[in-house]
């Protein structure tokens, strides 16, 4: 069958090429990409380069990455002007970035670059989660070996444009992936997320004009640049093309990141990577991180991982980070931990997330213990209305999908467990 | 003063605890001094430089008691309250005293699904702590963490904030607590793509087949 993936067989890898020898900087062709944009393009040009390749940002949001560029400000000399790397990566379920930074560190490095010379960037914060300290390390030395080789620096391999890279490292907070938290948090304040307008574009890191992108967006780019915008379209699913890191975990054979075209069957990739483990039937799919909704196995007929299939079968595409559950899984004690990651991870500044990821944490546990009445699953649902867009940031709504969702598809496994209680109570009665 | 001031829903931190450092002992080096002046020259306020030298206080210390954030405040000349605040923000900052070691156990999502609770329960028995304990002789610290970004190996640990040790089976946590109690941190593991795992005789496979003992019913959560 045809799918939008096309011939995805025969795909060859280009984010993460198939290297015996990692982290050498001689493999990864010397910053041609950059070279090329710093000669023969405008900043504006680079700008639109991205925008006709049709990239769109891979951190969870889907926001094209060509036009939020162009949402920067003219450039005032006197106002310095940057751009952050998301390598925040806390997402359940998604742990694409960190292969990226293992496997293909310069490319993401090369990507900053180009995108710091498109919006005249002064430099770039990239902001890598605490926990991934060995990775941080391994950044840090190849970017030690690239200012060394005069390709990140002042003067830029003596082509006139001048540009750092600032490792950032976090120190285990999830709110910290969202854009304006990690400005607060590169401010060195605690990670709030800040009220948007103002958007980072206009008031960003300490007041000044700032771009976010996650670091697979950007390690797009140098393809785009040296292959051309035309090429990255045909890729995959023309409204969301490019190669896609698929992130896939849970009950599957082989687990692990598959690089593959944008638009893939979402059967396909459970093929690809070796079917459900022991031989056991899917019972539902969650194909974009945790705050994604999820999808029963009958839902998944003919759905392809782009934003448009996706979101007609009732879910999103997300970090592309996919979950495989197998009929064994016990849906309710699912949902629990999820909610408790939520309640964990909420920053505390709006009401009804604070308060609300615990209720809904307390709930689900009194479901999922046998104490919980079916009424409570209406409860639940209200608490989930009560949240959504009522808040700073979107934390709150990442935490009511993923319980409106599994409650209202997987109804028949939460009433089961209340039910039981309920009888428990009229038999302990007789 | 109201009620709730003088009897507080949730017990406040003592207001001047006894020190664990000595005066002598709370001072940077001049080279620690060097590394901080460096991060400060990079962000346009030394605001920007507390993360790091907050894991560089770590590092020296072991935890950050308030001694040692004042300590943190002074050398970037920016408000106590301010380096508290986001020393408490933060789960990987420690501020109390940890094991020599701590073994943060991923229980979250896919690693809930492929037998991360099981994992921490055997540490747990192992260890005869319960989550968030440190045993007796002051070696090992358990916690359970949040998604540390490597799903696609789970069940997974980190020890002490720094290497990853992937899919976990009961084997491989004896071995990693024999290795650790002989003072053996493990190293850095290269996750190899799946895709590449035939032509590099890649680590993960045969890995994974093994933890098909734990293919088990995820278990409700109980850890407390
Ligand atoms: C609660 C929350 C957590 C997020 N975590 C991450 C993250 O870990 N990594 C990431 O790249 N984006 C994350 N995002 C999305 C970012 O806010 C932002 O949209 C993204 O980094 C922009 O990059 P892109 O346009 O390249 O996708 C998060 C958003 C929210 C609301
Ligand atoms: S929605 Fe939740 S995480 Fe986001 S700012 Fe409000 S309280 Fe914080
Ligand atoms: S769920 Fe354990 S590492 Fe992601």
């Amino acid at each position: 069958m045809a799918t939008k993936a096309g011939n995805w067989q025969s795909y060859q890898r280009v984010l993460l090429p198939p290297v015996k020898d990692l982290h050498k900087l001689s493999i990864y062709g010397d910053y041609a990409a950059l070279r090329s944009v710093l000669t023969h393009n405008s900043p504006r040009e680079v700008t639109d380069i991205v925008k006709r390749s049709g990239l769109k940002g891979r951190g969870g949001a889907g926001f094209p990455t060509g036009l939020k560029w162009s949402f920067m400000p003219p450039v005032d000399p006197a106002v310095p002007r940057y751009l952050c790397c998301n390598g925040d990566e806390s997402e359940p379920g998604t742990f694409k970035d960190r292969q990226l930074m293992e496997y293909n560190p310069h490319q993401m490095l090369e990507g900053i670059l180009i995108a710091n010379y498109a919006i005249s960037a002064k430099a770039c914060y990239l902001y890598i989660r605490g926990e991934f300290a060995d990775w941080i390390t391994l950044i840090e030395t190849e970017l030690a070996k690239a200012y060394e080789a005069n390709l990140v620096g002042k003067n830029i391999m003596g082509l006139g444009f001048s540009s750092d890279i600032i490792v950032h490292k976090g120190a285990g907070a999830y709110i910290c992936g969202e854009e304006t938290s990690l400005m607060e948090s590169l401010e060195g304040k605690r990670a709030y997320p800040r009220i948007k307008p103002p958007f980072p574009a206009q008031s960003g890191i300490w007041g000044y004009p700032t771009t976010i992108n996650n670091a697979d967006t950007l390690a797009c780019v140098p393809l785009i640049i040296e292959r051309g915008a035309d090429w990255f379209a045909s890729i995959g699913a023309p409204t969301h093309p490019g190669p896609i890191l698929y992130g896939i975990s849970g009950h599957v054979n082989r687990p692990g990141v598959y690089e593959y075209p944008s638009g893939m069957l979402i059967t396909d990739l459970l093929a690809v990577a070796g079917g459900m483990r022991g031989g056991k039937k899917l019972k539902a799919v969650v194909p974009g991180g945790a705050s994604v909704p999820v999808l029963r196995a009958d839902m998944i007929e003919g759905v392809t991982m782009d934003a448009d299939s996706l979101h007609k079968a009732g879910s999103m595409l997300g970090t592309a980070g996919m979950l495989f559950l197998d009929e064994d899984t016990d849906m309710v004690a699912f949902l629990r931990r999820v909610a408790r990651f939520y309640h964990h991870e909420s920053c505390g500044q709006c009401t009804p997330c604070r308060e609300g990821t615990g209720w809904i944490e307390n709930l689900v546990t009194r479901i999922d213990e046998g104490q919980g009445n079916t009424r409570d699953l209406d409860l639940l649902l209200e608490l989930c209305d009560q949240m959504e867009g009522r808040t700073v940031c979107a934390l709150a709504d990442a935490a009511a999908w993923p319980v409106r969702n599994t409650i209202n598809r997987f109804r028949a496994d939460f009433e089961a467990k209340c039910r039981q209680s309920v009888w428990a109570a009229q038999s302990a009665a007789a | 003063m109201t009620d709730f001031i003088k009897n507080p829903v949730v017990a406040l931190p003592e207001r001047n605890p006894a020190p664990h450092f000595s005066e002598q002992e709370l001072v940077f080096s001049a080279e620690e001094k060097a590394r901080i002046a460096r991060w400060v020259s990079q962000y346009p306020t030394p605001d920007g430089a507390v993360m790091w030298v907050l894991w560089l206080a770590q590092e020296k210390f072991g935890f950050l008691p308030p001694e040692v954030l004042r300590l943190v405040a002074t050398e970037l000349d920016i408000p106590y309250a301010q380096v508290y605040g986001v020393a408490t923000f933060y789960t990987q900052y420690f501020k109390e005293k940890k094991g020599t070691y701590v073994l943060d156990v991923c229980t979250c999502f896919s690693c809930q699904l492929t037998g991360g609770c099981d994992i921490l329960h055997y540490l747990e028995e192992k260890l005869a702590i319960h989550a968030g304990e440190t045993t007796a002789d002051g070696c090992f610290t358990l916690q359970e963490v949040e998604c540390l970004g490597a799903c696609g190996s789970a069940p997974m640990l980190q020890v002490s904030n720094g290497p990853f040790v992937y899919c976990l089976t009961k084997k491989k946590v004896d071995a990693l607590i024999a290795a650790l109690r002989a003072g053996r941190m493990p190293g850095f593991t290269s996750v190899t793509l799946p895709q590449d795992e035939d032509e590099m005789g890649g680590n993960r496979r045969t890995d994974v087949e093994s933890t098909i003992e734990y293919a088990a019913l995820p278990i409700a959560v109980r850890t407390r």
